[in-house]
């Protein structure tokens, strides 16, 4: 198949247009024009609400008035409707005069339901019930002005069943979401991500520096202030007409705009303040004869450990325990600050609409110089420079101005930009290695005194304190600009073209100076110091446009046809220098003795085209069916073109006169989807290649090629199918609202990375084949309800969960892929599922308190299987997330909580696996009063031939108090008469509070990095306490 | 009814940007949109030249430095894993990968076993692919240029022989397309390197100073080559010729590739220098050998020489001992030699029973190597095991560090009769459990990806 195809959907659409113009005519009058007032029922105007002409493409927003105006509108009979979130549907119908103006308004009734009537698709906005699909959405603006939110994964959190968030432990640390369980064995399971219309660059893992595990992600340069709603297109069914690369989801976003009327300025400041309330654990030290405190190395050598205790090598002495996280003095935690300013201004006219806003944040993470490092350097007469004081820190200025214009009745166009500068230092943390904050205070002596081999005391540090740590400065400095330019043009009330051009531009330079003289000495060059400068540049372009024709082909049955084509661009470039031996001074790459550079570019291109068919019958019945077809840069040579189709239903069962009425029951709706899309491979994942290289001759270095990669003509996009189906429910007066939903979710043609034999001799180890097959399938559910509402007092509860089955259902043909140690691919088993061997069993035989290996299993007081055993899902299975809130003093205040609960997956407490193994500090291998447990998965991973290290992977479900808020809507009279205002808001809000259950033994559950598939607690810090309090004054 | 004048022209609106549409569709043909260049790639049709032939050639011997002394920050090179495996390192770090080398117990799976099995393919790949471009595009060129390429098979295959199990695989890639190759023994490997290293020394007439070096190269490694076929006599006679002065260098630099050795003993000291490894290990830490110059970490010569924590990177209580004989990240190490040729000439004397000539051979291995401190005073131990225990101690210590102690090991179980468990370190392991039974490497898991190999029999048999 070639792009013919392509261009023939294109043909078939302006085909359709052609015969268009005719009926057009047959309708062919001076137009008449709508306009009105909404009100809620206390008359007071609803601002924003959508007032539509029922079965064509004419509508308008209403403005902080209240008033709305549609003009151009065929004379005749027509139904006019009005959607508001938290109000219930409104429908008038009126007969339109030519070249009159008709009046028309309308009183809404507020029902509890908080679901948005309007969703965001692919082919422009379109009422809830008609989509097929359940899509998930979030009241970004009011979640952000009643909850402690600092970036985009506080705002993703919990919010959407299906919808798994990892977020980063610390200030900047990347945001990871998983939509519906991971599909894609090789390739990214990240979703895409839509702003405004336009793709944009949402990577995680977004830099080319290592701190050790923590890593920024795209999406969090987002401001969530900007954010009007984001809508969850949570699988193929409903992403199909988004394309190649939707398969695991679209998070589209639309930001805020302004509300025709008079201009509101808002200005809004949050401070907060964060802490590390977590626990983390103690050091050991088993003491033996002829060892001293004060004369010890950092080092943990020359202990008695319980094994050897039991076998008779040596007598304990004593056992030590220390927690440097408890000592004031030795602690690097504090009280990290967060503080923000923006002002918002909004309003015009029915021909200009504008939302304008600034904002500068700065957030210092809890990371700081300990008391004992202060006095050395004060002892010393040294300083560390301010940013070093402070490690972790974001400071951020953002800026938006969105605008819409109406140039005519039949021509608008919208314009949205936004800009973000910041600034990002992350400590080396994690998995840092030796200059580790983590590998530093995790692997301490069990002892505060111990010694540096330079004889500094080193307060129960391992080797390195942060007065040396900090001395690596890493920062990750972001520009970046996100426009669009959306036009729309309705010739006539049946007809209606779209388009939208978008640019997302990021420049990112990732910094990592450490200067002469400066950085921990770890031999070699270290002490000489170096310079490391990556810049990178993101582009991502997006092109498309589309044509909508809406008519009636009977009375009850009305058709919307849309034709469409979009291109989409994704470029990377990137220039990399850095230097080592720095000379005094200096922090230039330039300035070092030893220098190199590299480069690095990748291009992918997608150029699809869709059309899709809505035909409603009744109003109460509607069907959809799509087809998208892609060609992408990145497919083989002999692979051409992507055909994705998508069928979907939805029945509004309830409107059927032959329903059965019950009082208890508002509305019941079935729907049902199927759709297709894809995930593209990278760049040059299909063609075959050299690498350039370097060697070393006797006459210096000299260039060189060698071989890479294989290639492959025939790759082509992992495609993705699902089946979905649904029933949702309003009940009692619209008080309790349901969303059921069942996926089935099938990525056939997976993208396997099949590895090569190295045999081969090839550089690359692995080659991209469309072997596999993975299968998601789960339930999820949503159920809200407003429980009481008085005047003066409210509840209102939301509970949503999900449970995700994953599965690899073919690797075709191919044995088990062994990821790691602790990870494999088989057949019939979950993605990424944690693998080793297992301790099957342990007991103290005899007698002793300690559990010891003995190569004769009758002896042994462990026994581990002798193959690798499948231990558990490396993700959540379930998830439920409950949600209370109460109104108090007529809906003026507002207190609300969140809870959430993961379950159903293992996580590796790497932390202590290296604490036992060689670190030599863990309870399991010194204390005497360490569980049995404890002591056999020390024993497994240290002495059993297997070393395995089974007994860290640990059950990871836990509940955690996520949120907690209080939010008060000062009266309009206290504000107009003492701050000359017009609304004035303030919330106080706690993130993070703390876990509530879990059988997890390390220090937190959600302790990791925001990198891979299956995250580990290896040597990272728990997520912090936030509490914030928020001011927002409106004029 | 007729159309208003309005209507006819949203129609000719619409005519017009139909045909628009259609004409930009028609003259941006996706092809073209569509079509990416990478700057980052180079195309098979690049390397069709002279210039593109001597890149390839400099890219295997690239391939050959990584693959041997060589490595990379993360995953080292067949020196260091060799002598892990062997008795010449102990481990120092917390990788249960690195673990299983040192305890001789490696699963197939063993992420460093599987990258340095890489790594030797790939110099082997790269050796062979330059040898065609080479005879087609730079036909004129020098032969010690192709020459030098074989002795990069024929290092390979010959390592490839001493270290991995019977069954290794040799494929390749021909045409751009990959040729699956078969399991063969580690004699049919030996078999191999030896014809490509005769068909180098075929190739090599003249007496330049680059066809000397590459002549010996190839005539040490055929030696070589011929001490593992068990025909030490034919050995001994093929290197006579060589000057005990002949070094053939894997050089290091600091934009290229360090000296991975020293990286990973004196930098990140995940390495420690040995010393009587499961009690039949050789005491390399603490013999005081000028060949195998030691300090301990802390003391003040490390620290002079830069490493200045004083423990392995697990704390271990076990001493971390740091080796000297490259004492810098560019320091280069010699994979071939004239003093390998003396100990070849020494064994091959052996074998033929001249104890006399086997102590001489010794002795001008000691005395022309030049080392400080390294003199040639051995005498006859007396008995055949004290001269065959003398002679692998002597080779142990003259060419450490350097990947051939387990081919080494394996000789003496094969050609001397030495039961295993009185070669390789054997009993408790120091970081607990006991040493298991491997002598030789495990052809890697990933090789199972070969639709020529029986999932789960990457080895034939793991006999020595």
């Amino acid at each position: 198949m070639t792009s013919r195809r392509v261009v023939r959907a294109v043909v078939l659409a302006a085909l359709l247009g052609w015969s268009i113009p005719g009926a057009l005519a047959a309708q062919a009058q001076q137009p008449g024009s709508i306009s009105g007032r909404v009100t809620d029922a206390a008359g007071l105007p609803i601002a924003s609400a959508q007032v539509n002409v029922v079965g064509n493409a004419q509508g308008a927003l209403t403005g902080s008035d209240g008033q709305y105006s549609i003009r151009g509108v065929s004379p005749g009979s027509v139904i006019v409707r009005a959607l508001r979130v938290g109000f219930a549907e409104q429908r008038k119908t009126i007969t339109v005069s030519a070249a009159q103006a008709t009046s028309l308004n309308f009183t809404m009734l507020s029902v509890a339901i908080q679901l948005n009537p309007v969703v965001t698709t692919a082919t422009g906005e379109q009422r809830r019930l008609e989509v097929g699909n359940a899509i998930a959405q979030v009241d970004a603006a009011k979640t952000v002005a009643q909850s402690a939110v600092a970036n985009m994964g506080d705002l993703l959190t919990a919010r959407a069943p299906g919808v798994v968030v990892f977020g980063g432990t610390q200030t900047g640390a990347g945001t990871r979401i998983r939509i519906r369980g991971t599909s894609s064995l090789s390739l990214s399971n990240n979703p895409i991500y839509v702003v405004d219309g336009t793709r944009v660059e949402g990577t995680t893992g977004s830099s080319t520096l290592s701190v050790g595990g923590t890593l920024p992600a795209r999406v969090n340069d987002l401001n969530p202030e900007e954010i009007e709603s984001i809508e969850v297109v949570r699988g193929p069914s409903a992403a199909t007409l988004y394309g190649t690369d939707a398969a695991n989801g679209v998070i589209v976003i639309t930001t805020k705009r302004g509300v025709a009327g008079r201009q509101q300025v808002t200005y809004t400041t949050e401070q907060g303040a964060h802490v590390d309330n977590n626990s983390y654990p103690d050091a050991y030290r088993g003491w033996r004869s002829g060892t001293v405190a004060n004369t010890s190395t950092a080092s943990n050598t020359v202990q008695c450990f319980l094994t050897q205790r039991a076998s008779g090598v040596c007598a304990q002495d004593s056992v030590t325990s220390y927690n440097l996280y408890n000592d004031p003095e030795s602690t690097p935690n504090g009280v990290g600050y967060r503080q923000q300013h923006s002002l918002q201004v909004g309003g015009g006219s029915e021909a200009l609409r504008y939302f304008l806003h600034g904002q500068w944040e700065g957030e210092a993470g809890v990371l700081k110089l300990p008391e004992f490092d202060q006095r050395y350097l004060a002892r010393k007469g040294l300083t560390l420079r301010d940013e070093e004081k402070s490690p972790n820190y974001l400071g951020r200025v953002t800026g938006r101005a969105n605008f819409n214009v109406a140039l005519s009745p039949k021509i608008d166009v919208a314009l949205s930009s936004g800009y973000t500068a910041q600034d990002l230092r992350l400590p080396m943390s994690d998995d840092s290695g030796v200059n580790g904050v983590a590998g530093n205070t995790y692997g301490g002596p069990g002892f505060k005194y111990n010694l540096s081999p330079t004889g500094d005391t080193l307060f129960g540090w391992r080797q390195i304190t942060p007065r040396d740590v900090y001395q690596t400065f890493t920062n990750q400095n972001v520009q970046r600009f996100i426009s669009s330019l959306n036009g729309n043009w309705r010739p006539n009330d049946g007809l209606a073209f779209r388009s939208n051009v978008g640019l997302d531009y990021a420049n990112r330079t990732d910094t990592q100076l450490c200067r002469f003289g400066a950085c921990p000495d770890l031999g070699g060059d270290s002490r000489l110091g170096f310079k490391v400068d990556n810049r990178s540049n993101f582009f991502t372009y997006t092109a498309d446009a589309s044509g909508t024709y809406m008519r009636r082909l009977s009375e009850p049955l009305q058709s919307k046809f849309t034709a469409g084509v979009q291109f989409n661009r994704s470029e990377f470039d990137r220039n990399g220098a850095s230097a080592i031996r720095l000379p005094p001074g200096a922090v230039a790459v330039t300035a070092g003795a030893v220098k190199s550079a590299d480069e690095s570019t990748s291009d992918t291109r997608t150029f699809g085209g869709f059309v899709e068919e809505n035909l409603a019958f009744r109003d109460r019945l509607f069907i959809t069916g799509a087809l998208r077809t892609d060609r992408n840069s990145a497919f083989g040579a002999n692979f051409h073109t992507a055909l994705y189709p998508k069928l979907s239903a939805s029945w509004v069962a309830s409107d059927e006169s032959f329903f059965p009425h019950f009082r208890w029951l508002n509305q019941l709706r079935l729907r049902s989807a199927y759709g297709a899309s894809g995930v593209q491979p990278g760049t040059i994942d299909a063609v075959q290649y050299f690498s350039a290289s370097t060697a070393r001759t006797e006459s210096g270095d000299a260039p060189a090629v060698v071989f890479s990669t294989l290639g492959n003509k025939n790759l082509k996009p992992e495609r993705s199918t699902e089946l979905e189906l649904g029933v949702d429910g309003t009940f009692w007066d619209n008080r309790v609202n349901t969303e059921v939903t069942y996926y089935n979710k099938r990525s056939k043609d997976a993208l396997i990375s099949r590895i090569l034999p190295p045999s081969l001799g090839t550089g690359a180890t692995a080659r991209f084949e469309n072997l596999g097959e993975v299968r998601n399938s789960g339930y999820e559910a949503l159920i809200s309800a407003q429980l009481l509402q008085r005047t003066n007092f409210g509840w209102d509860v939301t509970f949503n969960g999900s449970v995700n089955d994953n599965k690899l259902v073919s690797l075709g043909g191919l044995p088990k892929i062994v990821s790691s140690s602790t990870q494999q691919q088989r057949e019939g088993y979950p993605l990424n599922g944690w693998w080793t061997n297992a301790i099957t069993s342990y007991g103290d035989k005899n007698g002793n308190g300690i559990i010891e290996y003995n190569a004769n299993p009758t002896l042994s007081e462990i026994t581990i299987s002798d193959t690798a055993q499948f231990l558990g899902y490396a993700i959540p299975k379930y998830e439920l997330s409950f949600t209370n809130g109460f109104d108090f003093l007529n809906r003026r205040l507002h207190v609300s909580g969140l809870v959430d609960y993961k379950g159903g997956m293992k996580t590796y407490n790497n932390t202590e696996r290296i604490r036992c193994a060689s670190r030599n500090n863990c309870s399991g291998l010194i204390n005497p009063n360490a569980s049995f447990f404890e002591q056999a998965r020390t024993v497994a991973v240290r002495e059993s031939p297997s070393r395995t290290v089974g007994g860290f992977i640990e059950d990871g479900d836990f509940i955690r108090f996520r949120e907690l808020s209080v939010a008060f809507n000062a009266p309009e009279q206290f504000t107009n008469r003492f701050l000359r205002g017009r609304t004035l808001a303030i919330t106080a809000a706690a993130r993070n509070i703390g876990i509530l259950w879990t059988k997890y033994k390390g220090v937190d559950p959600e302790a990791f990095g925001t990198t891979g598939d299956a995250p580990s607690e290896f040597q990272a810090f728990a997520p912090p306490t936030y509490y914030a309090l928020r001011l927002s004054l409106g004029f | 009814m007729t159309p208003s004048i309005s209507a006819r022209r949203v129609g000719a609106r619409l005519r017009l940007v139909a045909a628009a549409s259609l004409a930009i569709m028609a003259a941006c043909k996706s092809n073209e949109i569509l079509n990416v260049t990478d700057p980052d790639i180079i195309n098979p049709t690049d390397v069709q030249s002279s210039a593109g032939a001597t890149a390839v050639r400099l890219g295997a011997l690239a391939r050959l430095n990584a693959a041997t002394s060589g490595g990379s920050t993360s995953s080292e090179g067949l020196f260091l894993l060799s002598g892990l495996f062997a008795d010449e390192w102990n481990n120092g770090d917390s990788f249960i990968a690195r673990q299983e080398v040192d305890q001789r117990v490696i699963t197939t799976a063993n992420t460093f076993l599987t990258d340095v099995n890489r790594n030797l393919n790939r110099a082997r790949l790269s050796g062979s692919q330059a040898i065609q471009l080479l005879q087609q595009y730079n036909p004129t060129g020098p032969v010690a240029d192709v020459a030098e390429m074989y002795f990069v098979q024929a290092y390979v295959e010959n390592a490839m022989g001493e270290h991995y199990c019977n069954g290794l695989v040799l494929s390749t890639v021909s045409n751009g397309s990959e040729v699956y190759g078969t399991q063969i023994t580690t004699a049919a490997a030996f078999a191999a390197a030896l014809a490509h290293a005769d068909s180098g020394l075929a190739l090599i007439t003249g007496t330049s100073t680059a066809d000397v070096k590459i002549r010996n190269a190839l005539t040490v490694i055929r030696g070589r080559i011929l001490v593992n076929l068990n025909r030490h006599a034919d050995a001994g006679a093929a290197v006579a010729v060589v000057p005990s002065t002949f070094k053939y260098d894997m050089l290091h630099s600091q934009t290229t590739n360090d000296n991975q050795i020293w990286s990973y003993n004196n930098i990140a000291r995940r390495y420690s220098v040995s010393t009587g490894e499961g009690g039949n290990g050789l005491n390399f830490a603490t013999a005081g050998d000028p060949r195998v110059k030691t300090c301990v970490g802390g003391d003040a010569v490390c620290v002079a020489n830069g490493t200045t924590l004083k423990v392995r990177d697990d704390n271990s209580s076990s001493p971390l001992y740091v080796q000297l004989l490259w004492p810098v990240r560019d320091a280069s190490v010699t994979i071939a030699s004239g003093i390998e040729a003396r100990l070849i000439e020494a064994e091959a004397a052996l074998k033929a029973g001249n104890s006399a000539l086997f102590i001489q051979k010794l002795n001008q291995a000691r005395t022309d190597a030049a080392i400080a401190g390294l003199v040639g005073n051995l005498t006859d131990p007396g008995t055949a095991v004290a001269r065959e225990d003398l002679l692998f101690r002597e080779r142990a210590f003259s060419l450490f560090g350097r990947g051939y102690r387990v081919g080494d090991m394996r000789r003496l179980i094969k050609q001397y009769s030495r039961a295993a468990e009185s070669v390789f370190p054997t009993g408790a392991w120091h970081k607990g459990g006991n040493y298991g039974g491997d002598v030789n490497f495990p052809v890697p898991q990933a090789e199972e990806n070969n639709p020529n190999i029986v999932a789960g029999k990457t080895c034939t048999d793991r006999s020595p």
